[in-house]
């Protein structure tokens, strides 16, 4: 899961501090594993070094230091890129791709058209996986189905998903 | 060379809209698959693609011929004679033997009896039910029944195969057994298969899919 | 006993069990179980409608011995009209409380009378113009039900004071009794054998509404059988169901028979036409009804899953069942033939032998039919390979349930052979009954019979005077008992008037001709002695020549007659008339209206049928119309069980069409489907028909003829109600057929 991608969406609904950013991210996706703030920071300085998110201003006050940063042209289209671009068909990447659904929800992208691109990935390579079982022998087979399960239960999930799109934006907007 | 074309298909049973706009269209000799939800209209897609259903408006061109302007009975022979078919379940005639089964549209062609009982035992082989072609579809297992309706629905050697949720009623190995050797004997004929259905792994034997949602369906490859 | 009980309802509540599929079935058991029971309460009320009608037509005979005088003096003044007959009599009382016959409320004076409902509508209409001049009376009244046969009777009771006391008009009382009376022994048999070839296909085709949707009904069955219920408890749940679907039918077969029961009177068949009071069923034959119906409904349900029962996986997953055997299947067919042919002659006399052996072997040769044809059926299609894929198809079903296919058609089968049988039966016994008369509807004379008591010298003067009439012959007649204690008339009269009765080409005086009966029975043979009964006097039967007439017996000519006791003799005269005026036997009638009651007239022309010959058309009619009756019945129990085929196999169906499986192949394989069963049913009802005529008709000792003509129309109309029958299933396939079947229910 790309945390600097999900730190750029986060940006895209408007200018936040690093501690702001950090407790957005841990509200949606962080359940069980916030984040630190110091993957926050190093996050951060990746990215204004690419030029992705720039530094919109310090904010005075008592305590620490707070450093506003807003997403670049560059950032948004990087956001845009990962969005398009399926995730590799692999096992546990149910995160990234809820990530990916929500933050198409909030910055008010086609959700749909994210789990299709996908949907076609995890077909495609169940595609692979069902022609090297085909021509392989009965230890391809074994090996072949237990992947192709994996892969089927990810896009019952995408199915599911798919059909609930509506109630997620409802709730995700809240 | 793109085979079945259908575009801008409506059908309504009642006040529910089963296809809203749907269109899709299959190259020759490649394998489809139509997924989506329950009740999302692949069936009736299908069942409009192969002419069974005429749809309420939209065109479906079969190697330019306008099958929503055929009568009955053209459509009829259309399906005997350039179409296969295989449902989930329930259409084998239970009275005649397998073999009988697997003959019967050879004979609707007009074949004698010797010769496709001849052809049929040899697409039987093919899906290795062979052994079953003395008995009654009733005395069969599930599996063997689904290739014999496989071999049915290859034995005239059609361009298309419609196959609708043909493994929905199996386990998943008798399911990708049949899935196997329908597409494996597909491909060797060089017939296209539309195959609606659920289950991913079903799916996977198709060549690309077709997503279903709401009676619209989204063909990636739909170009025109 | 609970467990009995509890069993018994799971069948019932698996009957009516809530589900659409299951009301409809039981709806369709109920209509076709409801019918043949309406039809069974209709056989059931015949004897109290015959009975009724017997005792009106009791209560109604005259007593003629009593104390004194009579107070009461009747004159039989029948009248025919047409091919109507109008009965009725002219009375006048001599006291002032004279007797009276029933269903009047006052005897008529002079010039009054009572009229029928019927007679009153017959007058009052313009086809009855012609009978107005012989009832000038006053209708003082009409007749209440208890005077009448029936509601289609045409009666009449008039007054009138000129007729004087003699030997055979006095009247004590009415309600004298006869013994026996009834119908001949040939025609009450007929009426049975009738009775039992029309109400078994009833009970067969209780059976056949009982296993309605038997298919599906046997896999549900089984397949409780095959999550452990045993076999009795099998039996009960399946009895419970085939209870309720009878249960259903006795409720809609009384209420058929209540909704049809006002329709009676409006029969337009005087003999058959009944009060609808009259239509009540006997209460033992009630009894028999409302418990051999749910009885039978079981039993059948009960045998008929032999097969799930022994094999309820082979039901479950339809596999081919095992082969029918023959050996019990003949033994009704052999039983029935040995009884019949035990019978040959014993009815030919007037004995009276028992009839129970006749209606034991009809019956076992008509359970023979349903019981031969599934296993003929199943033998018939074993050897068909199908040459098309139409046939293919009705082939191979036929051989996996042979049964139902033969039970669909097998009710046909026993209504044809029955309908067959009677009219082999009633072929045979027409010849025998029927007196030569072919050449009747050519006659041309009024033949004037003239009451005893009351010469009428003046009458032939009357006649020639009455136009139309282009010559007056006058006969005498008599009666004489030959040795053989039959019976023959005596007639006299000169060549030319015997011309009028007798086919003579050649006739001499000294000459004396025969008419003979049809069977040859009571005829006198040349040089028996006969005997006149009046007055003891004998004569010696010369010899004669045997021609054909219109009446039967002995014609003598003057000179033959020299030594003939003519001193009890009547007066007949033939009134040849100008048959180019229409009606002419109706104009002459009226000019004889003044005589009424003193001559009684005959027109063969028109009136072509002896008593008898009536009666046997009556019965023939009413046996022909029950056929009818029973065959519509076959019909619409034949649709509701196509119909519920085609919904058992609406998925192979529906998978057919939709791969391409042209509607064209399904309909003929539906057609051959039905067809094959019926070509053989055909064959062996006409068969079973032919042979049950035969053997019955051999027991009367008559003489067999086949009434081809109307054992093919019969056929025609039984191969058409299953060509219809089929054709009526032909929309419920096409639904059938349609994408709808396709989706899973």
């Amino acid at each position: 899961m790309s945390i600097g991608h999900a730190l750029l969406g986060l940006l895209e609904g408007g200018p936040r501090h690093g501690y702001d950013l950090k407790r957005a991210y841990d509200e949606r996706f962080g359940h069980d594993r916030p984040l630190h703030y110091g993957q926050v920071y190093s996050t951060l300085s990746r990215l204004l070094k690419n030029g992705f998110v720039s530094e919109a201003g310090v904010e005075a006050g008592d305590g620490p230091e707070r450093k506003r940063y807003a997403i670049t042209d560059a950032g948004v289209t990087d956001v845009e890129r990962w969005l398009g671009t399926p995730e590799k068909p692999e096992p546990y990447l149910q995160n990234t791709l809820y990530a990916k659904v929500v933050l198409a929800l909030l910055s008010g992208r086609s959700a749909t058209e994210v789990l299709d691109t996908q949907r076609s990935a995890h077909l495609g390579t169940m595609r692979d996986l069902t022609r090297r079982k085909t021509d392989g022998d009965l230890a391809d087979q074994l090996i072949c189905d237990f992947a192709l399960f994996h892969l089927e239960a990810d896009l019952r999930w995408l199915e599911l998903t798919a059909a609930r799109l509506d109630k997620l934006a409802e709730e995700v907007a809240r | 060379m793109t085979l079945l074309t259908a575009e801008g298909l409506y059908k309504s049973f009642g006040k529910t809209n089963a296809l809203d706009g749907a269109g899709i269209s299959i190259r020759e000799g490649e394998v489809v698959a139509i997924m989506g939800p329950s009740g999302s209209g692949k069936s009736t897609l299908l069942h409009c693609l192969a002419g069974i259903l005429p749809p309420d408006s939209g065109t479906v061109t079969y190697r330019d011929r306008e099958l929503t302007t055929m009568n009955d009975g053209a459509r009829s022979e259309l399906r005997r004679t350039e179409f296969g078919f295989v449902f989930q379940f329930g259409q084998l005639v239970p009275e005649l033997t397998c073999l009988e089964n697997v003959a019967l549209p050879l004979r609707l062609s007009g074949m004698k009896r010797r010769d496709a009982e001849r052809a049929s035992k040899e697409w039987m082989a093919r899906l290795e039910v062979d052994t079953v072609a003395d008995q009654r579809p009733g005395e069969t297992s599930g599996g063997q029944g689904q290739r014999v309706a496989v071999a049915r629905a290859l034995v005239t050697s059609p361009k298309v195969v419609f196959a609708d949720e043909p493994t929905g009623a199996l386990d998943s190995l008798n399911g990708e057994r049949v899935m196997h050797l329908l597409t494996t004997a597909a491909r060797e004929t060089g017939a296209a298969v539309v195959l609606v259905t659920h289950e991913p792994r079903v799916a996977a034997y198709s060549d690309r899919e077709v997503v279903v949602r709401d009676g619209r369906s989204r063909d990636v490859e739909f170009v025109r | 006993m609970n467990r009995v009980l509890s069993d018994l309802a799971l069948g019932v509540r698996l009957a009516v069990g809530g589900s659409r599929k299951s009301w409809v079935r039981l709806a369709l058991q109920g209509a076709g179980i409801g019918m043949c029971v309406a039809v069974l309460l209709l056989a059931a009320s015949i004897p109290t409608a015959f009975g009724n009608r017997d005792q009106r037509g009791d209560a109604r005979n005259v007593v003629e011995e009593g104390n004194g005088a009579a107070p009461l003096l009747l004159e039989n003044g029948s009248v025919a009209y047409r091919t109507d007959f109008v009965s009725g009599a002219y009375v006048r009382a001599v006291v002032a409380d004279a007797p009276k016959p029933p269903g009047v409320e006052r005897l008529p004076g002079d010039n009054e009378i009572i009229v029928s409902p019927r007679l009153a509508d017959l007058l009052a209409s313009p086809e009855g113009e012609l009978l107005r001049p012989r009832f000038p009376q006053k209708v003082i009244g009409t007749f209440a039900p208890e005077g009448m046969d029936g509601p289609q009777d045409l009666r009449f009771l008039a007054g009138d004071s000129k007729i004087q006391r003699n030997d055979g008009n006095q009247v004590y009382a009415f309600g004298q009794q006869y013994a026996g009376g009834g119908l001949p022994t040939i025609l009450l048999m007929l009426s049975i054998v009738g009775a039992v070839v029309l109400l078994f296909p009833v009970l067969v085709f209780v059976s056949v509404a009982t296993r309605l949707a038997a298919a599906q009904r046997d896999r549900r069955l089984a397949a409780l059988r095959l999550v452990g219920a045993g076999a009795a408890r099998v039996r009960l749940i399946a009895s419970g169901e085939a209870l309720a679907g009878a249960v259903v039918g006795l409720v809609v077969g009384f209420g058929l028979l209540f909704a049809i029961r006002p329709l009676a009177d409006d029969i337009p068949l005087p003999e058959v036409a009944v009060f609808p009071s009259d239509l009540t069923p006997t209460l033992p034959l009630t009894l028999v009804v409302v418990l051999s119906v749910p009885v039978l409904a079981v039993l059948t349900s009960v045998f008929a899953m032999r097969r799930t029962i022994v094999e309820p996986l082979g039901v479950v997953r339809e596999q081919k069942p095992v082969k029918r055997r023959l050996w019990w299947r003949v033994i009704p067919a052999l039983g029935g033939a040995a009884l019949l042919a035990s019978q040959f002659g014993k009815f030919g006399g007037q004995a009276k032998p028992e009839e129970w052996p006749i209606i034991a072997g009809v019956v076992l040769l008509m359970f023979a039919v349903p019981a031969l044809l599934p296993w003929l059926v199943e033998r018939a299609v074993h050897r068909i390979s199908g040459a098309t894929p139409a046939l293919q198809l009705a082939v191979r079903r036929l051989q996996l349930d042979a049964g139902t296919a033969a039970r669909v058609v097998g009710g046909v089968a026993v209504v044809l052979a029955g309908t067959v049988t009677l009219q082999v039966i009633l072929a045979g016994v027409e010849n025998d009954v029927k007196a030569e008369d072919t050449r009747e509807a050519t006659r041309t004379s009024l033949s004037i019979s003239v009451n005893e008591a009351t010469p009428l010298p003046d009458l032939p003067d009357v006649l020639a005077r009455t136009p139309g009439v282009v010559g007056v012959q006058s006969l005498l007649r008599t009666w004489a008992t030959t040795p053989d204690d039959g019976h023959t008339t005596i007639a006299i009269g000169t060549c030319t008037a015997l011309k009028t009765v007798v086919d003579l080409e050649d006739c001499a005086d000294g000459k004396t001709y025969l008419v003979p009966t049809g069977n040859g029975l009571g005829d006198p043979e040349a040089g028996d002695v006969v005997k006149f009964e009046e007055t003891g006097a004998t004569w010696t039967v010369p010899a004669f020549e045997r021609r054909t007439g219109t009446r039967l017996g002995l014609f003598v000519t003057p000179a033959a007659a020299a030594n003939l006791d003519l001193t009890h003799t009547t007066a007949e005269i033939q009134a040849e008339m100008d048959m180019t005026r229409p009606d002419v036997a109706e104009h002459v009638r009226n000019a004889l209206a003044p005589y009424s009651w003193r001559v009684y007239t005959v027109f063969f022309g028109q009136q072509n049928s002896s008593e008898i010959e009536q009666v046997f058309l009556a019965v023939r009619r009413a046996l022909h119309g029950a056929a009818l009756i029973t065959l519509l019945l076959a019909g619409a129990s034949l649709l509701v069980v196509g119909l519920e085929q085609v919904r058992e196999r609406r998925r192979p169906l529906a998978a057919m069409a939709a791969s391409g499986v042209p509607r064209g192949t399904l309909a003929r394989s539906l057609v051959w489907q039905n067809g094959i069963p019926l070509v053989i049913s055909t064959v062996v009802s006409v068969g079973t028909g032919v042979l049950l005529g035969v053997l019955v008709t051999r027991a009367f000792d008559a003489e067999v003829h086949y009434d081809w003509a109307g054992i093919g129309f019969v056929t025609g109309i039984s191969v058409g109600m299953v060509v219809l029958v089929t054709a009526l299933t032909l929309p419920s396939l096409r639904r059938a057929t349609g994408a709808l079947g396709l989706r899973t229910e």
